[in-house]
């Protein structure tokens, strides 16, 4: 199998420098869609395929503690709680509540209420906390059953995991300090820009024209302190984080705009396309009934306002 | 080998100056008569005499100032670098409870973390007064105390963070604790490990064997000098006792009982003070040290949220280490005696419960109960089976310590007597060899 998919996927990118197959070749029941090839601008991106694109959900979503026998749900049940991977130090998203101890956010919330559709209740759930380059290996791994942790979709980790629908749009942008000049990461060029390490942010400062220096580190939070203690001359990541970052630095500002798109969703292994297409489904539950919106609201409408409307789903 | 002999030139010319060979020849003619005779073994019995004195002297200033160097210097910097090493091992543990514990720290914890830092920076404001400048030790005090600066000072932002719910503080935490287990530690460590090496020389500098060695050796010349030159008198003159050399016999075997009976007890007391105090001390000091780490790999493991798997397996190393088949445990227990074989005792049986609290921390954290692990590490029973266990090896270290201060006092005993009286003694007996011979040499005039 292993062999297989090295095969295609060198073959692929040998064709079209780079390539996707959208299901894992692991799975028994898509069958691999052809890789879509793109021009020949040898953009080291990898945009054959179309991320945003996800599995369909088939049936009706089954009832609360009643999942379909041999299903991954069901396995899941039978264990009594969701295991949800996550990092503890993204403000809003996921971080730890040094009030209570708890780690809860967006994200967070996400995983819940994927455990209160299998549970009908979102309390049984494990929170493992894991580094920003174990989220793709521990979701292939079934290490944790799914990843919800400001996880932008693309290609590359498409051949690795499967992904969900978006749930979140964000975009890349530059946090600096409130006295630099910078009014967008090009003003940064040979300057230190900090991101998490196994993350697309990181990816990207190396591809910003202006060459600025990409700093990498275990977790934002862990910028922020660099970066507080005049190490890195700014942190760029996706604009939610960089709002949570910024939310506890008053000498801390957000500038420039988005200059990347950074869908979120979250991932699981490829072995169980049953689950990708049970959370897709719940996810459209909840932008149908509202519940997105309520969560939004929430975690994200103190910093982004009125919630906009959800993600449309696209899929296969 | 005949060609070689026919090589060699018929009459050797020996070049000595006129004056020397003049000495020489007096020298040999001395060797010749009764009186020269007599005048040679005065002056050698003069020369031994007056050696032994000498290294008499020396051989109790070495022994006196490497036993003094040990215990006033040596065994102090051992017993400080593991304060050290124990006072950031605890702070480290204790910011991470703290940390884990979530909302305002408890003030008993901010109190133990205060008293931990205060320790550490006390030990090492007088483990560099002990140290002399340029050294390597000197160098890792150095960084020490300018790490532990850099560390508190990241503990404190963590604090005022934490103190307005920035999870930035967290961070901040975590990046002390970095800096504290990579850095600190290992700095701590290593000067644990100088220091024991300098006590290992300190009881070589102590025992001052080659002087000792030196000493006997000359004592053992000198007696065996009297009673030959006093046979030799005897067999010359018809008489059997020379009253003065008799008493230069007595008095130099009075010194060698002297000098070997302070020699003797004095490593009797440096052998008790190593076997019953340095050695014990190190192999408690460790334990504590381990012990540390095991309570400090449980919080960060809890406080990793689930990606702690490198800190658990340092756990279960360091507790084999510690509680394994002739591990550190067995060895303190063999080691120690007295109270502190009932200590050691305790400690291993408060060692073994908490291992098992950390057993049932960790199935509950495995099975998904992570809040009832925490609520379990850092819960008060927890909290109190491991503080009696670092109690029950203190007790024993502080026992240990006394000990090794009792036995090193001892051991320094009658070595500055030794340093006046040795030269003294042997001055005596050159004065009584000298007064013996010359009323011999007297008879010839």
């Amino acid at each position: 199998m292993i062999r297989t998919r090295i095969a295609v996927a060198g073959a692929v990118a040998l064709l079209a420098l780079a390539g996707c197959t959208d299901d894992g070749p692991a799975s028994t029941e898509a069958a691999p869609q052809p890789s879509v090839a793109t021009s020949e601008s040898a953009a080291p991106v990898d945009t054959s395929c179309q991320p945003r694109k996800s599995l369909q959900p088939t049936g009706t979503l089954p009832a609360p503690g009643k999942m379909p026998a041999g299903s991954y749900m069901a396995e899941i049940q039978k264990r009594g709680r969701l295991v949800l991977g996550t990092s503890q130090d993204t403000l809003l998203f996921s971080s730890r509540n040094p009030f209570t101890g708890k780690v809860e956010g967006f994200d967070v919330e996400m995983g819940r209420q994927i455990a209160k559709a299998i549970f009908g209740d979102p309390d049984k759930i494990q929170i493992k906390v894991i580094a920003y380059d174990k989220r793709v290996p521990d979701a292939a791994d079934g290490t944790v059953d799914i990843v919800a942790d400001t996880m932008t979709i693309n290609c590359a980790r498409w051949k690795l995991v499967n992904f969900s629908t978006v749930y979140y749009d964000a975009g890349q942008r530059v946090l600096v300090s409130t006295d630099s000049k910078a009014k967008s990461i090009e003003d940064l060029g040979g300057k230190k820009v900090c991101a998490a390490e196994g993350s697309t942010s990181l990816e990207n400062i190396a591809k910003v024209a202006a060459k600025p220096v990409p700093v990498g580190l275990p977790g934002f939070t862990d910028c922020l302190v660099a970066f507080q203690q005049n190490q890195v001359d700014a942190i760029s990541t996706d604009d939610v984080i960089l709002a949570g970052l910024a939310a506890q630095d008053p000498y801390a500002k957000v500038v420039g705009d988005r200059f990347t798109e950074e869908p979120y969703g979250m991932a699981m292994s490829n072995e169980h396309p049953e689950f990708t297409r049970f959370v897709n489904q719940v996810l459209a539950q909840n932008q149908a009934n509202g519940t997105w919106k309520a969560t939004y609201d929430k975690w994200l409408g103190g910093q982004f306002g009125p919630a906009p409307k959800p993600p449309v789903a696209e899929y296969k | 080998m005949s060609t070689a002999q026919l090589d060699r030139p018929k009459s050797v010319p020996v070049d000595v100056p006129p004056g020397r060979r003049g000495a020489i020849r007096r020298l040999g003619e001395l060797r010749e008569t009764s009186p020269g005779r007599l005048q040679l073994i005065l002056a050698f019995l003069l020369t031994l005499g007056l050696l032994t004195g000498l290294v008499a002297g020396l051989t109790a200033n070495a022994a006196g100032s490497g036993t003094d160097d040990l215990g006033s210097r040596a065994q102090p910097l051992l017993v400080e670098a593991e304060t050290i090493y124990s006072a950031l091992a605890d702070a480290d543990t204790t910011a991470a409870q703290a940390f884990l514990a979530g909302g305002l720290e408890p003030a008993a914890l901010t109190q133990r973390y205060d008293d931990d830092l205060n320790q550490a920076t006390t030990a090492l404001t007088s483990a560099a007064r002990r140290t002399p400048e340029g050294g390597a030790t000197a160098a890792a005090i150095r960084e020490l105390a300018s790490g532990t600066a850099q560390y508190a000072a990241l503990v404190a932002t963590a604090r005022a963070n934490n103190r307005q719910g920035l999870p930035v503080g967290s961070s901040y935490l975590s990046a002390a604790s970095e800096l504290n287990r990579n850095t600190l530690l290992v700095q701590a460590q290593a000067l644990f490990r100088t220091a024991q090496d300098e006590v290992d020389a300190g009881y070589g500098d102590a025992r001052s064997s080659w002087w000792v060695t030196l000493l006997v050796l000359l004592l053992a010349g000198l007696l065996i000098a009297l009673l030959l030159v006093q046979r030799r008198l005897s067999r010359m003159t018809h008489r059997t006792f020379n009253v003065p050399l008799v008493a230069a016999t007595v008095v130099t075997a009075i010194l060698a009982l002297t000098a070997g009976g302070i020699l003797t007890a004095q490593r009797a007391h440096l052998h008790s003070a190593d076997v019953d105090g340095s050695t014990p001390v190190a192999l408690l000091a460790e334990v504590r040290i381990l012990a540390l780490r095991e309570r400090g790999d449980e919080a960060l493991t809890l406080a990793a949220h689930g990606s702690g798997g490198a800190y658990e397996t340092d756990f279960q190393s360091v507790a084999k280490r510690l509680d394994g088949a002739n591990g550190l445990l067995d060895k303190a227990a063999a080691a120690v005696s007295g109270n502190a074989a009932d200590a050691v005792q305790n400690a291993r049986v408060r060692h073994d419960d908490y291992v098992a609290v950390h057993t049932k921390v960790r199935q509950l954290d495995d099975g998904g109960d992570f809040d009832g692990a925490v609520k379990l590490a850092i819960g008060s029973a927890t909290s109190a089976t491991f503080t009696a266990f670092t109690g029950d090896v203190g007790n024993a270290l502080t026992d240990h310590k006394a000990t090794f201060t009792d036995e090193i006092g001892s051991a320094g005993n009658g070595l500055g007597l030794l340093i006046v009286l040795g030269p003294l003694l042997a001055l005596v007996v050159c004065a009584l060899a000298f007064a013996g011979i010359r009323t011999r040499l007297e008879e010839y005039r």
